[in-house]
């Protein structure tokens, strides 16, 4: 019985661990390589601001395509 | 079990606890000066006012600055202003290469550690700490706008103003 109980606890603490491991923050002096172009979620602007006329063009509609901000931690 | 919970007090444990805040004394840290090579020593500006900037080449607002602080401090060296800007890059070569294209008159300091801005507590980018004659910290500023720098001169000559001459 005493096993199985100490066995629960490291197994709750081992899932909390890891549930707080997503909680780590990044320092705002750490961003450098989150700032890197090839961190963007479009790394090619052009590419997308082709795809996104296309897109217009047909549905005739357009927005709805995400919205402004880095990840530089700037300001 | 031991060793979990170990894990658990790393992470939840908090490293700024020791962060340097406003009325605290400054203090020196393992940044080497970019000119002289040797570790930054604030001892030696006591006497003067200090603008220590936290910047880095990926942050947009702290290329913005440079101008800017590069005219102040030129207006104000005379009066005993001083800037030391610490780069937090991670690679140095990239500070440097910004530099030779970019010059400033003012001091520049390398830290790829991360050592510093962890011991100030750095809490956005760029972040200047305003330290008196006395080597107080006095006032902290975060980020930087065009609006900004009636604010920061305006700062900068109330500490010049104050123990003038001493």
């Amino acid at each position: 019985m005493m096993k199985i109980l100490k066995d629960a606890s490291n197994h709750t603490l081992l899932v909390v661990l890891c549930m707080t491991m997503s909680a780590c923050s990044v320092a705002p002096w750490e961003r450098g390589n989150l700032a890197k172009r090839n961190m963007l979620i479009s790394p090619n602007p052009a590419h997308s601001s082709l795809r996104a006329h296309v897109f217009e063009s047909k549905e005739a509609s357009s927005g709805g395509s995400g919205g402004a901000g880095g990840g530089c931690g700037c300001n | 079990m031991r060793i979990l919970l170990l894990m658990l007090f790393l992470t939840f444990s908090d490293s700024s606890v020791m962060a340097l805040e406003v009325d605290d004394l400054s203090v020196s840290c393992p940044a080497i000066m970019e000119e002289e090579k040797v570790p930054l020593n604030l001892q030696k500006f006591r006497g003067k006012v200090i603008y220590l900037d936290f910047w880095a080449t990926w942050c947009p607002p702290c290329m913005k600055s440079m101008p800017f602080l590069n005219s102040l401090r030129n207006e104000l060296v005379e009066q005993g202003f001083e800037i030391i800007a610490i780069s937090v890059d991670e690679e140095p070569e990239d500070a440097r290469k910004f530099l030779r294209q970019y010059p400033i008159d003012y001091l520049i300091a390398i830290d790829s550690t991360g050592q510093c801005p962890k011991t100030y507590d750095v809490k956005a980018m760029p972040s200047a700490y305003f330290i008196d004659r006395k080597g107080v910290v006095r006032y902290i500023h975060l980020g930087f706008r065009e609006g900004d720098k009636e604010e920061i001169r305006r700062r900068v000559l109330e500490l010049l103003a104050e123990n003038e001459g001493k």
